[in-house]
């Protein structure tokens, strides 16, 4: 091994340069998991109180970036009302159809009616579908960029057709 | 054979001492000579992870995104399921997947922005909770009232 160490100092070789004609390469040699080291890039910022860069005000947002967070958001709505919905009917004392009938009883107008199956439909809608996309990304199919923004626009379209129908539905 | 050297040893151009040095980075460093105007032949292999660090690293995390995957086709079969065979199976089959689903998801959502090591405990025990309600609300509206299916369909039905 020194042998080696000698041959390049001697030759003047830079290994990083891959102009020379050598290719380096890293392996890894700490077993570290991304997890890990997430938490220590976050201990070391925190402690050293350094300002995080600007991201979300500066970069200009773009379909697949609006898409992925709505994902989210709706996600997280839908997660929401189901939980309030399960803890509703662990503490209030009457039953489903008692309450619905409450609700029927305050005589919304249809357009306002249409109004609240589209916003229960479209996220469960929008969700399910750009699902779908997920799990064709997790297939590994899908990632060029104009299939990225196809199969994001057909995933908005669908999403808002269903919903629409959904509304009709009954 | 894995070469262990000082990267900086190597790092830059020309002539240099090998002792002068002041930094010290241990880290594994495989050349690959391509030119042909080195003589000495150097053959050299990549060592993956598991040969440098003795221990080996957990599968959880694999398995988790695998079980994520697995939970949200289920969820996904679900849906012309409760349609058109709505009953008590479906509607504890739904709560469970809904649940999972969505405790996963909210989990996902914890780690990208809960930094922190006391903060992370605390948060996914509280989300631990909550989906350990919603569970026991959703079995108990299947159990004593009319089922998630039903609910739906009355919903829809006005």
């Amino acid at each position: 091994m020194a042998l080696l160490l000698r041959t390049f100092t001697r030759q003047g070789t830079c290994l990083f340069r891959p102009q020379f004609g050598i290719l380096c390469r890293h392996a890894v040699p700490m077993g570290t998991t991304a997890n890990e080291e997430m938490n220590t890039f976050w201990a070391k910022n925190n402690k050293l109180n350094r300002p995080m860069s600007p991201h979300l005000t500066i970069y200009k947002w773009s379909m697949p970036m609006m898409m992925s967070i709505t994902h989210r958001g709706t996600g997280v709505g839908l997660s929401g009302g189901i939980s309030a919905f399960a803890l509703l009917a662990l503490v209030l004392p009457g039953n489903y159809p008692y309450y619905l009938d409450l609700i029927h009883s305050l005589s919304v107008g249809p357009a306002l009616l249409s109004l609240a199956k589209f916003g229960i439909a479209f996220p469960v809608s929008y969700h399910t579908l750009n699902g779908i996309r997920h799990l064709f990304w997790d297939s590994g199919k899908g990632f060029k960029i104009p299939e990225v923004y196809r199969s994001g626009y057909v995933v908005i379209v669908l999403s808002i057709l269903t919903s629409i129908a959904a509304i009709g539905y009954m | 054979m894995a070469a262990i050297v000082r990267i900086s040893s190597v790092c830059h151009r020309g002539v240099k001492p090998l002792f002068y040095r002041s930094s010290l980075l241990s880290r594994t460093l495989v050349a690959q000579q391509k030119d042909q105007d080195c003589p000495y032949p150097l053959t050299a292999t990549i060592h993956g992870s598991s040969s440098l660090y003795a221990a080996s690293v957990s599968k959880a995390a694999s398995l988790h995104w695998t079980g994520e995957r697995v939970v949200s086709v289920l969820l996904l079969a679900m849906g012309p399921a409760a349609y058109y065979f709505p009953g008590p199976a479906v509607d504890y089959s739904l709560a469970a997947a809904l649940t999972l689903h969505g405790h996963w998801g909210i989990g996902q959502v914890l780690t990208d922005y809960v930094h922190g090591e006391p903060k992370i405990k605390m948060v996914n025990a509280g989300l631990f909770l909550l989906s350990t309600v919603t569970f026991a609300g959703l079995c108990y509206f299947n159990y004593n009232d009319v089922g998630i299916c039903k609910a739906v369909a009355l919903l829809w039905s006005k």
